[in-house]
């Protein structure tokens, strides 16, 4: 109904309401400012892929599934499999959003993303070679959005990691002229730690975990900052054109691996319920 | 005799002429004016309408009534073989097939200069993802609110094995010897999509449509009830006062 | 009283067959009367009409409207009506026929993001609608709580003469302006506000039944009052 612009605007009172309530320590949707949103974490729900999983945090819904196929290696990592994420904001998840390939926004999306999921160590790519330097499983990453409602980044990040943790691959055999032979028997893809990326938004002199849309038309600054099991970062990204502060920064830190710890436990039992 | 039927028992233990599982579920996006979601055998389909809305570009707007567009989409994920995000040929013909579905049932002159967007998303798919498409379309259509004078369902009817058979599963669609997709406006009885791929004699032309509408009375059903339960549910019965 | 009747419909739906005016949302065909709408069919001497239950607004000259700036150019601003068109409210129409292009900055007046109450002024199907803020309480809208409901449930939420708009303000103390495209402004407590709310939401969801005003009488802990207007 809403005529198409580029991007939402946020009515000014609502606007002023929101500064207003942030100051004492609220959000227009009675969160505190580290509260999350409702996170439901939904795992095997794509048969046909390797695994998958939906995530709803509040409105945003995502659906990552994992495809395994062989492929040649990269020429420098010829030891090393394959991981490719990719993320799709689909037109059908905002009336901001247009059809046709990835934009800037989504680009950053799937690198970062990526990117916490490949620094934590999560998949030891090494154990993913067939035949070195020629043959090696390729992990194929692909996730959908359906419904924008602002923080894609961890939305997606929480779906990639339970789509990877509930990932069952076919076992290959290498045979003796060099070809490979897939097996009727499945079994998981090997994974250690699960990262787990927190986001934050700076809105005026404060700092609130998980905004949403409305939240977003409005934050001067964002960042998100990946965890592993224990509480080590492994990776990191400052986003739009505003600044933080050392302190929000070290803050956003601390915040982060208790923020984690929490994301994590709620991921862990998601993926368990499947088995 | 064949391999995928015997003794009138399809592989997935269906007779000749019965739909496979099905799910219709109605209002299930917050952004989207008006979406609803299909499970069809294995297809998982969500579908979301966006308008009436202005038009950009704004030179493409017509003076007289709205511009449909329609986007069909498969997942990565949805295939036995992962796909390529990018849209390729097929995904562009069946966005085509199915918007030429939809369009004779939306009264597009109530909505001069303005575009209705219908994009339709393939989370995994099986034999049949264009009709179960359409049949959730029209649903996501009358939840956003846009005048229509009927809904549209869709339903596919084949040969398999030298029988005429309803609804193809991915297999029978594969290795059968026909497929025909019918989409058909159900009040008024019209048909709005039809599609062969394989040898028919007339006879079994006649035999795949019949049957093909026979699918879409009951998937209307399914259809009408899936709105119901959207808009009527705390409504104590169907005929008020 | 003359007898009318009810049914829920969906599009294509057969809704009656007979000699009937068609009032909205209906289509004939041969004697028999279709529903193109979801909705709440009614048919009587009157005539056959569907009351929808979902769908977009569309302008009608003299609608109050609540709308969104999104943008302005030296002679107009664009106001999203959460409508199918952008409506225009032209410089002139707000600084008189002697404005000038260029000599008022006209974010001074209402900037990109701002609220205002406007009344349409022209609307048909070659052009976008014209809004005007002359008038007794349009214009920016500096303060208040934005809800946004179904433009189709609008009417249900005004009630017959304004009925339900007096039920919910006499119940919680609220202002309510209820703009014809679905957007409402409640201003007052914090606490009416919150019941305030509630009440259009259970307003929204049970638009299609009756008894509503009595139903939303009794959420807000009100006495009838005669029972007088009956709202079905």
């Amino acid at each position: 109904m809403a005529a198409a612009k580029k991007s939402f605007i946020m009515e000014h009172l609502r606007k002023a309401h929101m500064i207003e309530l942030l100051a004492k320590g609220r959000r227009l949707d009675g969160r505190e400012l580290l509260d999350y949103r409702p996170i439901e974490i939904k795992c095997n729900i794509i048969q046909k892929a390797n695994g998958s999983a939906q995530v709803n945090l509040g409105n945003t819904q995502v659906i990552a599934g994992v495809k395994i196929e062989v492929g040649a290696p990269f020429p420098d990592t010829p030891d090393k499999g394959l991981l490719v994420v990719n993320a799709e904001i689909l037109p059908l998840a905002s009336p901001y959003a247009e059809p046709g390939p990835p934009d800037e926004e989504a680009i950053e999306l799937s690198r970062v993303v990526d990117r916490g999921v490949r620094e934590s160590g999560m998949i030891d790519l090494s154990k993913l070679v067939l035949i070195p330097g020629q043959k090696v499983r390729a992990v194929f990453v692909d996730v959908s959005v359906l419904n924008v409602d602002g923080n894609l980044i961890d939305a997606t990040s929480y779906a990639v990691v339970s789509a990877l943790m509930t990932t069952k691959m076919p076992v290959l055999e290498v045979s003796e002229g060099g070809g490979i032979v897939e097996k009727a028997e499945y079994i998981p893809l090997p994974f250690s730690t699960i990262p787990v990326s927190v986001t934050f938004a700076r809105i005026g002199d404060s700092l609130i975990v998980d905004p949403d849309s409305e939240e977003e038309s409005v934050m001067d600054a964002r960042i998100t900052l990946t965890t592993v099991e224990g509480g080590h970062l492994c990776a990191g990204q400052k986003g739009l054109a505003g600044g933080l502060t050392y302190e929000q920064i070290m803050f956003a830190a601390e915040t982060a691996k208790i923020k984690g710890q929490e994301i994590r436990e709620v991921i862990k039992k998601a993926v368990a319920s499947v088995g | 005799m064949g391999k995928l039927i015997n003794n009138g028992i399809r592989l997935d233990g269906r007779r000749v002429d019965e739909l496979r599982p099905y799910k219709l579920e109605v209002g299930v996006l917050k952004n989207a004016d008006g979406s609803a979601y299909i499970e069809l055998g294995k297809n998982k389909i969500i579908v979301a309408v966006y308008g009436p809305k202005e038009v950009h570009p704004k030179h493409i707007a017509l003076p007289d009534r709205c511009v449909i567009r329609c986007r069909y989409h498969m997942s990565p994920f949805s295939t036995d073989v992962r796909k390529t995000p990018a849209p390729s040929r097929r995904e562009i013909e069946i966005s085509k097939v199915i918007r030429e579905a939809l369009e004779p049932t939306i009264l597009v002159e109530e909505y001069p200069r303005t575009a209705i967007d219908i994009f339709l998303e393939v989370l995994q798919s099986d034999g049949g993802s264009r009709c179960a498409g359409i049949t959730a379309a029209a649903l996501a259509l009358a939840d956003a609110g846009i005048s229509m004078c009927d809904l549209v369902v869709a339903c596919a009817a084949g040969k398999v094995d030298g029988t005429m058979v309803l609804d193809l599963s991915d297999i029978e669609d594969k290795e059968g010897e026909a497929d025909m997709p019918v989409a058909v406006m159900p009040n008024l009885g019209i048909i709005t999509l039809l599609q062969l791929d394989g040898i028919l004699t007339h006879e079994e032309f006649k035999q795949g449509i019949d049957l093909a509408l026979e699918g879409c009375r009951r998937l209307h059903e399914a259809q009408r009830k899936a709105l119901m339960d959207r808009y009527f549910k705390t409504a104590p019965n169907q005929e008020v006062e | 009283m003359p007898e009318v009747k009810r049914k829920y419909v969906i599009p294509g739906e057969l809704i009656t067959e007979g000699n009937y005016r068609i009032i909205a949302n209906v289509i004939k065909r041969g004697n028999k009367f279709y529903s193109t709408r979801i909705g709440l069919a009614e048919y009587g001497q009157e005539g056959v009409k569907v009351i929808p239950l979902t769908g977009p607004y569309v302008p009608k000259v003299d609608d109050l409207v609540i709308g969104k700036i999104v943008d302005y150019s030296a002679f107009a601003w664009e106001v999203d009506i959460n409508s199918c068109f952008m409506a225009y409210l032209p410089a002139r129409n707000v600084y008189g026929k002697n404005f000038t292009p260029g000599q008022e900055s006209l974010v001074k007046r209402f900037n990109i993001g701002d609220l205002i109450a406007a009344v349409v002024t022209a609307f048909d199907r070659t052009r976008d609608p014209i809004l005007s803020v002359a008038g007794p309480g349009l214009g920016k809208i500096s303060k208040g709580e934005v809800v946004k409901i179904s433009p189709t449930k609008v009417p249900r939420l005004i009630g017959k003469k304004g009925s339900m708009i007096r039920t919910i303000e006499s119940g919680t103390g609220c202002k309510l302006m209820i703009g014809q495209n679905g957007i409402v402004v409640l201003s007052g407590k914090p606490e009416g506000i919150i019941k305030a709310v509630k009440a259009i939401r259970l307003v929204e969801e049970e638009a299609h039944l009756a008894d509503l005003t009595q139903k939303v009488q009794a959420m807000l802990g009100i006495k009838e009052e005669g029972g007088k207007e009956g709202d079905g």
